[in-house]
């Protein structure tokens, strides 16, 4: 690999008694996008906190695009965007007002804020104060302010938690579009299906330490049991589902017994979702 | 950066239904108040007189030298005017025999009626400057009489002949109050920066932590001496020391300011800031109104901070007080405010 987007090293933070990141390490590539992923209190918000400035860990280290996360803290700052786990934004200007006030403090030159707007799928909306808009077109401006200085790396924390599907969509692709240009994603998530969608490897957080940190194909090949699942028409009109397990020395001779012996209605492969596999490796579900 | 910041936030501030029309209302209600109470003291002693006959020797001076007084020409009349005009404290019927009876050296009744809500040492004053008069006019009890000089000694500043009207002596405490009311403002717009986030996002992206808290705390100077800039260029007493008065105003502004930053800092939302700042304001406006009733002065109001801030524009604007005068004053306002602001910093970046 080459020069790593991030590099941590032992990376700890307790909050008094409770250890939250317990001695994590890992690295990411250049335009990659890592999903965290983990249950309610695994620790990928306070990773994140660390990462982006918010937290001083108490052990470890870490650079991002090669700056030190603790000594060069601002200039971090100023290369990442981030869209926060909780809606920040000031609710009594309007959209264009937001990012128009971000853009300045960043001084972008020749920032168009409707343009960004459209992007994320508020283009009309920009003239209302933010006050009156639903969650998702909250969250969906607050990655477009994340964007507003063209980051090189973007943090994601929980970026479509309890959003509708159109919103959740919407966000999928300007993460695909910003990964297009070579932007690095930290998406933190306890959505499976989102982080299998988008991620190019995932990390499974539990209890503050990193159990697995892999691709989902990987992961899913390492952990998980392909099946086929079979559905057959019983003699009395009944259907029964069957499952076949493949990968094991017996399954030609099953399947074949089974297409020989059953009327055979539907065929399906299956396998192993990132949740199942996060369970098998932790013993608790994402959603706990 | 910081201008950018500070723009926003004056802004969201008049956005803001309630802080836009407090702050509107406030300056032409303070300025109301200030131009409708009066510039000029009424010294008169407003002493009404019955003189039946008004040519006793005595009498003369009365009658043909005007003065504080109205010389009706019945009793009736006389009592009529005191009663229901309000322009006399007391009145006193004169008979014709009264001064000869006295002369005589003896008991004469005299009966002085006064206004209702006359206080009790006006009458005793009254009564004593009768008792000099009968004197007076019987020489055997003028001899009684002890015979000193008194030397008059003003401690302070000498009021004689040019006594503080109550434009005057509210004028510091409007100038205070105005300032004061920011407080609420600031820290409102702190706790709520702090508290929804949007602090976190500017200091996690474009902004350093000092950059923020300058940004916030110029803007509580501009609102403030914006607004009491602004009152006393129309109330007219920028004209005396102006550099002195805008020193005085702008490190109010910033007493004010590190207060504001106090509240944000021990408030958890909008209610407490509400509660946490009527709470510091009350005692803060007590010096200003010991200046419109003096009576209410005690030392422990130089415990306030805003005291030295209306004291030292009591001087100013009242007495002509000098740098030197209020030197004393100012660094203290100056040590106070930084010192709460500190705090106030301190305490709020536990809050990130």
């Amino acid at each position: 690999m080459a020069q790593p987007a991030i590099s941590v090293k032992d990376l700890t933070f307790s909050y008094g008694d409770v250890l939250a990141v317990d001695d994590i390490s890992f690295d990411v590539a250049e335009g990659e996008v890592i999903g965290f992923l983990g249950p309610n209190g695994a620790g990928k918000s306070t990773v994140v906190k660390m990462l982006t400035g918010q937290l001083t860990p108490q052990n470890g280290s870490a650079t991002l695009l090669g700056m030190d996360i603790v000594k060069d803290r601002k200039q971090v700052q100023q290369e990442i965007g981030i869209s926060f786990e909780f809606t920040n934004l000031y609710e009594q200007m309007n959209a264009v007002e937001n990012l128009n006030l971000f853009a300045k403090l960043y001084r972008v030159p020749d920032f168009d804020a409707i343009d960004l707007l459209q992007k994320v799928g508020l283009g009309g909306r920009d003239k209302e104060h933010v006050a009156n808009y639903s969650k998702g077109m909250k969250q969906r401006l607050m990655m477009a302010r994340a964007l507003v200085s063209d980051p090189k790396m973007l943090f994601l924390d929980e970026p479509t938690d309890g959003l509708d599907p159109v919103s959740t969509e919407t966000i999928h692709t300007l993460i695909r579009a910003a990964t297009q240009t070579g932007t690095t994603v930290f998406l933190t998530t306890h959505d499976m299906v989102e982080a299998d969608k988008l991620s190019d490897r995932v990390a499974f957080l539990n209890q503050g330490k990193i159990v697995a940190l892999d691709t989902p194909a990987r992961l899913k090949q390492r952990f998980g049991m392909r099946a086929l699942k079979v559905e057959v028409e019983l003699p009395n009109g009944d259907i029964e589902v069957r499952e076949v397990t493949l990968d094991e020395d017996q399954t030609p001779q099953t399947v074949f017994d089974l297409f020989k012996s059953e009327r055979i209605l539907t065929v399906h492969s299956e396998e192993a979702t990132l949740e199942d596999i996060f369970f098998d490796i932790t013993g608790r579900g994402l959603q706990g | 950066m910081i201008g950018t910041l500070v723009a926003n936030d004056i802004k969201l501030f008049f956005r803001h239904r309630f802080f836009a029309i407090v702050t509107a209302i406030g300056v032409v209600f303070y300025l109301v108040i200030y131009f409708l109470l009066p510039n000029q003291v009424d010294e008169s002693l407003g002493m009404a007189f019955f003189i039946e006959d008004r040519e006793i020797p005595l009498y003369q001076s009365l009658v043909d030298e005007p003065g504080d007084y109205t010389i009706f020409d019945s009793e009736a009349e006389m009592l009529t005017a005191l009663e229901e005009t309000g322009d006399f404290f007391v009145g006193l019927s004169l008979p014709a025999d009264l001064t000869a009876a006295a002369a005589r050296g003896e008991t004469v009744e005299l009966n002085a009626y006064y206004a209702p809500g006359v206080p009790a040492e006006a009458k005793q004053i009254f009564h004593d400057v009768l008792v000099l008069v009968a004197n007076t006019v019987n020489p055997e009890t003028l001899a009684d009489l002890a015979r000193f000089n008194d030397t008059p000694v003003v401690l302070g500043n000498d009021m004689t002949g040019a006594p503080l009207s109550m434009r005057d002596r509210i004028a510091p405490l409007l100038l205070m109050m105005i300032v004061v009311i920011e407080v609420f403002g600031l820290a409102t717009l702190l706790n709520r920066d702090v508290d929804n986030g949007t602090a976190r996002a500017l200091v996690t992206g474009p902004l350093r932590l000092h950059q923020f808290f300058v940004g916030k705390a110029l803007m509580g100077m501009v609102l403030a001496f914006g607004q009491v800039l602004i009152l006393s260029a129309v109330m007219g007493v920028l004209g005396t020391a102006p550099l002195l008065l805008l020193a005085t105003l702008l490190l109010g502004s910033f007493l004010m300011v590190g207060l504001g930053f106090f509240i944000a800092a021990i408030s958890k939302d909008n209610a407490s800031v509400m509660g946490w700042t009527i709470v510091f304001i009350i005692p803060m406006v007590f010096p200003g109104f010991s200046i419109l009733l003096p009576g209410l002065a005690t030392g422990w109001m130089e415990l306030i901070p805003s005291y030295y801030f209306v004291d030292s524009l009591h001087r100013i604007i009242n007495f002509g007080a000098g740098w030197a005068d209020v030197a004393g004053n100012l660094t203290l306002l100056l040590l106070v405010g930084a010192g709460s602001m500190a705090v106030g910093t301190a305490a709020i970046m536990r809050k990130f």
